[in-house]
C-alpha cells in the first residue's frame, strides 16, 4: 500500500498553488490564488469573463480569461482560486475551475 | 447577562482543572473520596456549561446585538430557527457547543459505567477533565462568545448557505460524533493509566464508539445532502478539507469498531486498538479545528487564526502523551494468541483495518500536503480530486470486496471446502450481475462495473448469511420463517446490525458509482421558449418569475420537462438574493424519479440582463441510493446499539469474568 502511495505521489505530484507575483517561471498548469480586482466584464458563458487577480497583499496582478460557472460569492475584493496557465501575458483559466475562497464554510463574512 | 455567561465559563474552567488535578492525584494515590470529589466536579462542569449555553441562546433569541457574537451571526430579519442555529454558526458558539456536549456525554458515560467499570473511572475522569479544561480555556481566554460591544441597529446576518434546515441538524450531529469519540479515548487512556489492559475498556465503551461513529456518519451524509441541494454545483462531496475533516475520524473509528472485535474474541491487536482510538480522537480534534478555521490554506492560517496555535499544541500534546503512555505500557499489551492463518475471519478484519487506515492516512496527507510543501519549498502544492478519487478506488474497491468475503470466512482457520461452499452463491450472483450489466452497456466505466459487481457480491454474501442463520434458527426453534428471522436478529443484534450497515455501505457505493461514473451533463444558454436536451430528458425554458421571500428576493426560471417525449411536469430553478447579507445563492431545481433513484438537476448558472439564462443540467442516475443508504445505515446502527435482555446478561457475565481476571 505504501508502494502504491509513493508511486502515485511521485508520478502525479500536485498542482502548485501560487499568487500572481510568483507566476513568471511557471510553464505548466497552476492554481492561481489571489484577490479579484479590475472590473469584471464579459460573459463567462460566451467568449469569457475578463478580470484581474492580484496578490492577496501586494500590487502585482495578472489579467484572467475565464469560462464556465461563476460562484455566487465571486466579487471584486474576494479571494479566489482558478486553475490554468499563462499564455502571452494572459492567464487562460480552465473551464469551471473558479472557486471562491471562503474564510470558512461556516463563518460569516468579517470584513 | 454577558457577565453571567463569562462567570459560568470561568467556573467551568476552574472545575475542569480541579477534576484534572485532584482526579489525577486521587487516582495515582488511590484516594477514593478525592476521586469522588473530582468526579462530581466533572458533573458540575456540565451544569455550568448549561448555564453559559442558556445565556447565549437567550441573547440570540432576544437578538441582543450588544453581544458581538449575536450581532455577527444574526439579523432582525433572520427567521427564529436559523437564529437558534446561529449558536453553532460561528466559532465561539460552536466551541461552547463542544464543551456542553463533552461535559454532558462525560457525565452520562461516567454515571453509566460507575459500577461496571469502577476500576477505570478514577483515571477516566481526569482524562475527560483534561479535554474539558482545554475547551473551557479556549472559551475563557481565546475565543469568548460573551464579548460585548455597543449594540448596532442590525446584525450582519447569517451566511445564506447556512440558512437551510440541514444546518439545524448537520453541525450538531457532527459535533456529537467528534465529541463522542472522546469517551472511548478517555476509557482507553484510563485503562492504560490504571494498568487494566484487558478488554474492560472496550466492553464498557462499545456503545459509545458506535454512537459517535453513527452520529459522524449521519452528520456527513446530511452535510453531503445539504451540499447537493443547497450549494448547487451538482455534487455532494468535493474532497474539501472541511469535509475530509469528518471523514478521517470516521474511517479511523470504522477500523477501530472492527479491530476491537478481534481483541474481544481472540485477545489480539491490543496495541493496535489503543493506537487507533488515539488516532481517531486526534483526528476528531483536527476535524473540529479544520471546520472552525476553515481550510488549512497555509501555514499562516495557524498563526492568523487565534485558535490555530492552541489547537495544534493540544493535538500534539494528546498525540505525544498517548503515544508515550502506550509505549510505557507496551509490556502489558502483549497478546496471548497469534494469528493462525491468513485465510480466517480475523485476517480479513486485519486487511480491512489496513485498508481503512491507509485510506484515512492518504486523505490526511492530501489535507496537510499544501502546508508541508509550503514549509519545505516555500511554495504550496495542492492535490485535488484526482488524488483522492484514485485512492478511494485503490483502497475502497478492495474494502468493498472484503465486506463480502469477511462474513463468509470462519474464525481461526478456514478450510478450502467450507470456503467453496459458502462462496458459491454470492460469487455466482456477482458474476451473473456483472455479465448482465456488461450486456446492458455498463462497461463504459470499468470502475463502475467493478463496483457494481463487488456490490452484488456483498449483497449476495449478506443475504446468504441471513438465510443461513434464519434456516439454522428455524431448525432449532421451529415456528414460522418471519419469527425465526426476527429471533435471529434480536439474539445477535451486533452481528446482524453490522450486516445491515454493510448493506448501507453497498447502497452508498452503488449510488456514488452510478452518479459519478454514468452521469450526463449539458450546458446551454436559452431564451424563453427555447429547449435543450440531456440524456433522455428535454427541457424548455418557459418564463422567469420573481417573488419576495421572508428574507430574500427569489428569482425562478420555470421549465417544462419532458422525458422520452412525454411531458412529466414543471421544474423551478433560480437564485435568491439576500439583502441583509448582500449575497446571492443558487437555488437548484431537482426532479427525483423515485422508481429508478435518478435525479434531474437543473442549475441556473447565470441570468443575463437580456432575459437569457445559462443553464447547466445534470442527469444523475441512482444518486438517491446515497440518501437511502443513510436511512439503512441508521437502522443498522440502531439495531446494533439497541440494548436487549440477552445481551445485557451476556455483558454482565463478561464484566464478572473480567473482574475475576483482574483479581487473579
Amino acid at each position: 500500500m505504501l508502494a502504491i502511495f509513493l508511486l502515485y505521489v511521485s508520478v502525479a505530484g500536485g498542482t502548485p498553488s501560487i499568487q500572481p507575483s510568483q507566476l513568471p517561471g511557471h510553464k505548466g498548469d497552476v492554481a492561481l490564488v489571489g484577490k479579484v480586482s479590475g472590473s469584471p466584464a464579459g460573459d463567462a458563458h460566451a467568449d469569457g469573463l475578463r478580470f484581474r487577480i492580484r496578490d492577496v497583499s501586494g500590487a502585482t496582478s495578472v489579467p484572467v480569461v475565464y469560462t464556465g460557472s461563476v460562484p455566487d460569492l465571486f466579487r471584486v475584493g474576494r479571494e479566489v482560486r482558478v486553475e490554468g496557465k499563462l499564455r502571452d501575458g494572459v492567464f487562460i483559466a480552465k473551464r469551471d475551475s473558479l472557486r471562491t475562497k471562503c474564510p470558512s464554510k461556516y463563518v460569516a463574512k468579517k470584513t | 447577562m454577558p457577565e453571567l455567561g463569562r462567570a459560568a465559563l470561568v467556573l467551568c474552567l476552574g472545575l475542569a482543572l480541579y477534576a484534572l488535578l485532584a482526579g489525577g492525584y486521587a487516582a495515582a494515590r488511590r484516594k477514593r473520596r478525592l476521586a469522588r470529589s473530582a468526579q462530581n466536579a466533572l458533573f458540575a462542569v456540565f451544569a455550568s456549561a448549561v448555564v453559559a449555553s442558556i445565556v447565549l441562546l437567550a441573547a440570540l433569541l432576544r437578538r441582543d446585538f450588544s453581544f458581538t457574537y449575536v450581532a455577527e451571526h444574526t439579523s432582525r430579519r433572520l427567521p427564529t430557527p436559523y437564529t437558534i442555529s446561529a449558536f453553532w454558526g460561528g466559532q465561539e458558539g460552536s466551541l461552547l457547543l463542544w464543551l456542553l456536549v463533552l461535559a454532558g456525554l462525560s457525565t452520562l458515560a461516567v454515571l453509566l459505567a460507575r459500577r461496571t467499570a469502577a476500576d477505570l473511572i478514577p483515571w477516566v475522569v481526569p482524562v475527560l477533565a483534561l479535554v474539558a479544561s482545554f475547551f473551557a480555556f479556549m472559551l475563557v481566554a481565546v475565543s469568548s462568545p460573551f464579548a460585548t460591544q455597543s449594540a448596532p441597529a442590525d446584525g450582519g446576518g447569517l451566511n445564506p448557505s447556512l440558512q437551510n434546515p440541514y444546518m439545524m441538524i448537520h453541525p450538531p450531529c457532527l459535533y456529537l460524533g467528534y465529541v463522542g469519540l472522546t469517551i472511548p479515548f478517555a476509557f482507553a487512556m484510563g485503562a492504560l493509566l490504571s494498568r487494566r489492559t484487558d478488554e474492560l475498556w472496550i466492553v464498557a465503551t462499545r456503545r459509545w464508539t458506535l454512537f459517535a461513529w453513527t452520529a459522524l456518519g449521519i452528520g456527513q451524509l446530511l452535510g453531503a445532502h445539504w451540499a447537493y441541494v443547497e450549494v448547487g454545483w451538482g455534487g455532494y462531496y468535493a474532497w474539501d478539507p472541511v469535509e475530509n475533516a469528518a471523514l478521517m475520524p470516521w474511517l479511523a473509528a470504522t477500523a477501530f469498531l472492527h479491530s476491537v472485535m478481534i481483541q474481544e474474541k481472540r485477545g489480539m491487536l491490543k496495541v493496535w486498538n489503543v493506537l487507533l482510538v488515539a488516532l481517531a480522537f486526534c483526528l476528531a480534534l483536527l476535524g473540529t479545528f479544520l471546520t472552525r478555521s476553515g481550510v488549512v490554506s497555509s501555514i499562516h492560517s495557524f498563526t492568523q487564526s487565534p485558535l490555530g496555535g492552541w489547537f495544534l499544541g493540544f493535538i500534539c500534546l494528546v498525540a505525544i502523551g498517548s503515544l508515550a503512555l502506550i509505549l510505557n505500557r507496551l509490556p502489558l499489551l502483549r497478546s496471548k494468541t497469534r494469528m493462525e492463518s491468513l485465510v480466517s475471519r480475523e485476517a480479513s478484519f486485519l486487511y480491512n483495518n489496513l485498508l481503512l487506515v491507509a485510506l484515512c492516512l492518504t486523505i490526511l496527507w492530501g489535507v496537510i500536503f499544501p502546508i508541508l510543501t509550503e514549509a519545505v519549498r516555500g511554495e504550496q502544492i495542492t492535490v485535488g480530486a484526482p488524488y483522492y478519487n484514485f485512492f478511494l478506488r485503490i483502497f475502497g474497491l478492495p474494502l468493498l470486496l472484503l465486506m463480502g468475503i469477511g462474513p463468509l470466512v470462519a474464525w481461526r482457520r478456514a478450510s478450502l471446502r467450507s470456503l467453496g461452499r459458502s462462496f458459491a452463491w454470492p460469487a455466482g450472483i456477482a458474476l451473473g450481475v456483472g455479465v448482465v450489466l456488461l450486456l446492458l452497456g455498463a462497461g463504459s466505466s470499468w470502475i463502475g462495473l467493478l463496483a457494481y459487481t463487488f456490490s452484488a457480491f456483498v449483497i449476495g454474501s449478506i443475504g446468504y448469511e441471513f438465510v443461513r442463520g434464519t434456516r439454522a434458527r428455524k431448525a432449532l426453534a421451529g415456528g414460522p420463517w418471519l419469527l425465526a428471522f426476527s429471533e435471529l436478529v434480536s439474539r445477535n443484534r451486533r452481528r446482524y446490525g453490522g450486516y445491515i450497515v454493510h448493506a448501507a455501505i453497498v447502497l452508498l457505493a452503488i449510488g456514488v458509482a452510478g452518479s459519478s461514473a454514468y452521469d450526463k451533463v449539458g450546458e446551454r444558454t436559452l431564451s424563453p421558449g427555447q429547449s435543450m436536451s440531456v440524456g433522455n430528458y428535454s427541457l424548455t425554458y418557459n418564463r422567469l418569475v420573481q417573488r419576495q421571500g421572508a428574507n430574500a428576493t427569489e428569482v425562478r426560471a420555470i421549465l417544462d420537462v419532458r422525458k422520452e417525449g412525454n411531458r412529466i411536469g414543471k421544474l423551478q430553478s433560480g437564485k435568491n438574493h439576500y439583502p441583509a447579507e448582500d449575497q446571492n445563492s443558487n437555488e437548484v431545481g431537482i426532479r427525483t424519479d423515485y422508481l429508478t433513484g435518478e435525479d434531474l438537476f437543473v442549475i441556473t448558472d447565470q441570468i443575463n440582463p437580456n432575459g437569457t439564462i445559462a443553464f447547466k443540467v445534470l442527469v444523475k442516475p441512482l444518486v438517491n441510493l446515497i440518501w437511502l443508504a443513510g436511512v439503512v445505515f441508521l437502522i443498522g446502527s440502531l439495531v446494533a446499539l439497541w440494548p436487549n435482555a440477552v445481551e445485557q446478561r451476556r455483558l454482565a457475565d463478561r464484566y464478572r469474568e473480567l473482574r475475576a481476571y483482574a483479581r487473579a
